[in-house]
């Protein structure tokens, strides 16, 4: 690796709404900059995980060092910090803009700016960052770059005179984009001889090595060897390797002010070196850490059991391995009389319980049953003790508990204008308090709404998307809790309470909630040989009821000639359909059967 | 290939109605390593194709049938080459074993001229022999054969007839689109009786659409008073593709309820155990000493030929289906027939021999069943089947026979199959 000057360093990243073409982008400059040679290529090189290249969006955060001869005839290195594209990881995002001077904006000239940009773009301009503006797929026949320059300069103030068309998919702009990060985006401060700092935006774990942390050096220098204090755990390592990300891992021997690399030193698990922590030197401290760091907290909950009772200690392991890597992935044992043995687990948000969920199943290979996200309610009893229930079933009883509060979150969404009314609609009956409307450019509108978080986690992402035909995005913070009258809905199947199908529910909404509850149930139990009861009840009021009526037979009569496979393969598949229910008594209950209050109509 | 001269009459096979078959040797390799004495041959010729039929057939009118249709001709001539080419021993089998039973499916295999059948039975005979008690079985249509011609089956050497009568109210074949008429039906058990085939078994199918309750006791009544041998009882199953998966959803009218069609299942129990009949396979019934030796072949997963278009033969533990289109079939021969899968694994095995074994009344001995696949295996399998023993779908009496109960357990026994389906994969 060459050394460079601090004069010659430019660190960047790219905020863009998913599916605006933000990885495209990043693999386009690899490639221009010969950082990775063509033959190496492949698509969204800087998404190392399989989720996400399937899903095409960015979870964990990556970097790239590429070295760039200007026009000006000089050398520069420039650190791509990558930035995942999920409401869940707000805190990531701003951790790694605060390791930046300057920030590509990526709009999609055939649609405009969209709420998570906007969000982060904001996180940028906090960030005091450069913003440069790309107007991106412009080689679409759709493309309306001077609307959307517009839109930009309206909605967010920038200035979008010099805002580059580009096609990362094309080739168009690249090198435009490249000028312009050397000549808008400021050089990191020289500050090479004040004590280290440096700045962790994220960290892996990694079987052979233990933590990767990945920093940019605030200030100071560091070598190979040096003994390092990650002041906010206050744990301190010596330094095994230190490198850069081109964008695969080059060892180097010291690393100074304004770069940006990788450090191993058998750090056991990433709890031990969060994203946001201060790197300084053990020897000679800094006398104060980088502001901003924070712990993730979990806003969203569940229970994950495995079907299979034999495997509660596999997913013991699996949550431990997977938390060596994940500092916000909370999980505590729970008990329930329904489900067995198995986990509470917390989360940033939904995506974050998606990809936890799948990433157990598919790389430890456990059949997991999931229970209902639940938000976190804060709740006060007559003795005036306040109590946190992320778990429904555990809600104290009525003649207990003074009040429940229930966190809030103000929902921004952007949408084309003739959506307004359905998503207005969508909000109210999520229990929304309207906040504020604005007319942004061309039929374009920002709805803010302040809603429960519970109604949020649901289906609400779903549901917007499909009333605004795709249209519309979302963001959405937390803004506090507030009293509700709130309720607890229990279910009963074959006279047995069912833990995990217990939610909490506005007392206005119970009974409807609970009919369309029991019916859903209905639909996904399969039948049994005995009649089944499913019942909703509120204490000890039953509010609504169905049965699933016995299966009477099921034999499959005919064996065609000599040829068993149609009947064996037809067997094969009702058992699979086995595999993922839970015996819950003796009624089997499939997965779906635990989300069934998300499917309500 | 060569054609043999035909059989004297006096080759021909009696009725040999066995009472308890003797099984194939249960080879320490497992049953499937012995010599087959078992050969279906798939006669793949319809003269139209019923509405819930999504077998593998070729349907060639009325206009066709019968040695001028060369169509069939030059089937059977190829049917006869792959029976030529089928070796009668090998290393794992090098005794050549006469049959023991000959079915001929289809299809409508009573499409066949005489002269035809006889060429297909002489190619078996020279090939792997045919014993003088072996069970040869055919699947007829009422009203697709005259005395002359079943005189000429019998000739020979046909021993037993399946007959697919389906229903007894011409209104119902009409809806399933057969070609013959409730009166066809007691007329071709006439003919066969006539020709000197007494073991004869009626088909019937309940669950067709519009069948009432007394339509059903109706035609078990018909079928019983003209004394069959054996009854095959099949609960409709509509198959997408077919002209009823297209007109009806099962359990939803005019098709009769889940539950109309159990208690269609429990009156055929009633009715037929009550005239005599054994309720010897979840869909067949037989008088004493008359239940299928060839289908028994199945059941027991003990290995048989198999030779024709889309037919599922089980020869050294291989199990092999044909192409099933003819011009398919006859391109597979010509590149000569090679049945290229992988032996059945010892799971499968299992998987089959329960399958298949639980289908019969009398079940699985659990001694084989530990012979063959082991002591933790049948540890698991019995742990498995608990909970259906204690709702009393499933036996195991004195210790040995491992058994489904009937009709409770034959009516819920994909349930039970699942489960260990799902236990042992």
């Amino acid at each position: 690796m060459t050394d460079v000057s601090v004069s010659n360093i430019r660190n960047f990243s790219i905020i863009a709404h998913i599916d605006h073409g933000k990885s495209t982008l990043a693999d386009r400059l690899l490639q221009v900059t010969g950082t990775v040679s063509d033959r190496n290529m492949k698509q969204q090189l800087l998404d190392n995980m399989d989720l996400e290249r399937e899903r095409g969006i960015t979870i964990k955060l990556q970097a790239a060092r590429m070295n760039y001869t200007a026009k000006d005839g000089q050398q520069y290195v420039l650190n791509l910090i990558d930035t995942p594209g999920h409401v869940d990881f707000s805190y990531e995002v701003s951790r790694s803009l605060a390791a930046c001077e300057g920030a590509l904006l990526v709009v999609d000239a055939s649609q405009g700016v969209e709420a998570q940009t906007l969000a982060n773009v904001y996180l940028a301009l906090e960030n005091d960052l450069e913003i440069i503006p790309v107007l991106n797929k412009i080689d679409l026949p759709g493309a309306e770059p001077d609307r959307v320059a517009g839109e930009i300069e309206e909605i967010i103030g920038l200035d979008c005179s010099d805002a580059i068309q580009a096609s990362a998919k094309e080739g168009i702009g690249i090198d435009a984009i490249l000028e312009s990060i050397v000549r808008q985006v400021p050089p990191p401060q020289d500050t090479t001889e004040e004590p280290l700092r440096a700045l962790i935006f994220d960290s892996y774990y990694d079987p052979y090595r233990g933590v990767i942390v990945y920093f940019r050096v605030m200030d100071g220098r560091l070598k190979t060897g040096d003994r390092v204090r990650f002041m906010a755990s206050g744990k301190e390592y010596e330094i095994d390797e230190l490198g850069v990300l081109s964008p695969h891992q080059i060892q180097v021997d010291e690393l100074h002010a304004g770069e940006v690399g990788y450090l191993a030193a058998a750090i056991k698990a990433v709890a031990d070196a969060r994203v946001g922590d201060t790197i300084t030197l053990a020897a000679a401290p800094a006398p104060v850490p980088f502001p901003g760091y924070t712990e993730a907290k979990p806003m969203v909950f569940c229970g994950l059991f495995p079907t299979d009772a034999d495997q509660f200690e596999d997913l013991r392991e699996a949550l431990e391995k997977l938390s060596l890597n994940d500092a916000a992935l909370r999980y505590e044992p729970e008990t329930s009389s329904a489900m067995g043995f198995g986990f509470r687990c917390g989360f940033l948000g939904l995506l974050h319980m998606e990809i936890v969920q799948e990433r157990l199943e598919r790389e430890y290979t456990l059949d997991l049953i999931t229970t209902a996200p639940s938000v976190i309610y804060q709740v006060t009893k007559i003795d005036g003790e306040v109590v946190y229930i992320d778990n429904p079933s555990l809600l104290p009883d009525p003649q207990h508990r003074e009040r429940i509060e229930e966190p809030y979150v103000q929902v921004d969404m952007i949408t084309p204008e003739e959506f307004v009314g359905s998503l207005m609609e969508l909000s109210q009956s999520r229990r929304g308090v309207f906040k504020d409307m604005k007319y942004l450019t061309q039929g374009r509108t920002t709805l803010t709404y302040d809603l429960p978080l519970a109604e949020v986690v649901t289906d609400f992402f779903d549901q917007m998307k499909s009333r605004s035909r795709g249209y519309a995005s979302m963001e959405y913070h937390l803004i506090g809790y507030r009293d509700n009258p709130l309720v607890k809905l229990d279910v009963l199947i074959n006279g047995d309470k069912v833990d995990p199908l217990a939610t909490i529910v506005h007392r206005d909404k119970a009974y409807y909630v609970g009919k369309a509850l029991v019916e859903k149930l209905k639909e996904l139990i399969p039948r049994h040989q005995f009649k089944i009861p499913i019942q909703a009840s509120i204490g000890s009021r039953v509010v609504a009821s169905e049965h699933i009526p016995a299966l009477r037979k099921d034999v499959l009569a005919k064996c065609y000639g000599g040829d068993i496979s149609r009947k064996k393969k037809l067997l094969q598949k009702q058992a699979k359909g086995k595999k993922r229910l839970k015996a819950i008594g003796t009624v089997d209950v499939p997965q779906e059967a635990f989300m069934a209050v998300l499917k309500l109509q | 290939m060569t054609v043999l001269p035909l059989p004297a009459s006096s080759d021909r096979p009696s009725i040999h109605p066995l009472g308890n078959e003797k099984k194939a040797d249960l080879a320490t390799s497992g049953p499937a390593a012995a010599a087959p004495t078992a050969a279906y041959l798939h006669i793949p010729f319809c003269r139209r194709r019923c509405f819930y039929c999504d077998f593998p057939i070729s349907v060639v009118g009325d206009a066709r049938w019968g040695d001028r249709s060369c169509t069939i001709c030059a089937y059977v001539q190829q049917l006869c080459q792959e029976i030529a080419q089928t070796p009668a021993h090998s290393e794992a089998f090098p005794m050549t074993r006469p049959l023991e039973t000959v079915f001929f499916g289809g299809g409508t295999p009573s499409l066949l001229s005489v002269g035809q059948l006889e060429q297909i039975l002489a190619a078996l005979r020279q090939q792997f022999g045919i014993a003088a008690s072996a069970e040869v079985s055919m699947e007829m249509d009422p009203g697709t054969f005259d005395l002359a011609q079943v005189q000429g089956y019998a000739a020979a050497g046909i021993t037993r007839v399946s007959l697919g009568a389906q229903a007894f109210q011409s209104e119902l074949l009409a809806v399933c689109g057969r070609t013959h008429t409730a009166d066809d039906i007691p007329q071709a058990v006439a003919l066969l009786r006539q020709a000197g085939i007494e073991n004869v078994s009626l088909d019937l199918i309940s669950g067709l659409p519009g069948l009432t309750m007394a339509q059903w006791h109706e035609s078990l009544e018909r079928a019983i008073a003209l004394n069959p041998t054996h009854l095959s009882i099949y609960d409709l199953t509509i198959e997408p593709g077919t002209v009823f998966g297209k007109r009806y959803t099962s359990g939803e009218a005019p098709l009769p309820s889940d539950d109309a069609t159990t208690e269609m299942y429990r009156q055929a129990h009633q009715h037929l155990t009550t005239a005599g009949y054994d309720h010897y396979e979840i869909s067949n019934y037989a008088k004493p000493g008359y239940a299928c030796r060839h289908n028994r072949v199945y059941w027991e997963n003990r290995p048989y030929y198999a030779m024709g278009m889309a037919a599922a033969s089980y020869v050294q533990g291989q199990r092999f289906t044909r192409p099933s289109t003819r011009e398919a079939y006859y391109a597979w021969l010509a590149s000569g027939a090679l049945i290229d899968c992988a032996p059945t694994p010892l799971m499968e095995q299992l998987l089959d021999t329960l399958m298949l074994g639980l289908r019969l009344r009398e079940g699985l001995s659990v001694a084989a069943l530990r012979n063959q696949f082991g002591d933790e295996t049948v540890h698991r399998l019995v742990e498995g089947l608990h909970a259906y023993v204690r709702q009393g779908l499933v036996q195991i009496d004195s210790g040995d026979r491992l058994h489904l109960t009937v009709p409770d357990g034959f009516l819920l026994s994909n349930t039970v199959l699942a489960h260990l389906f799902h236990l042992f994969s």
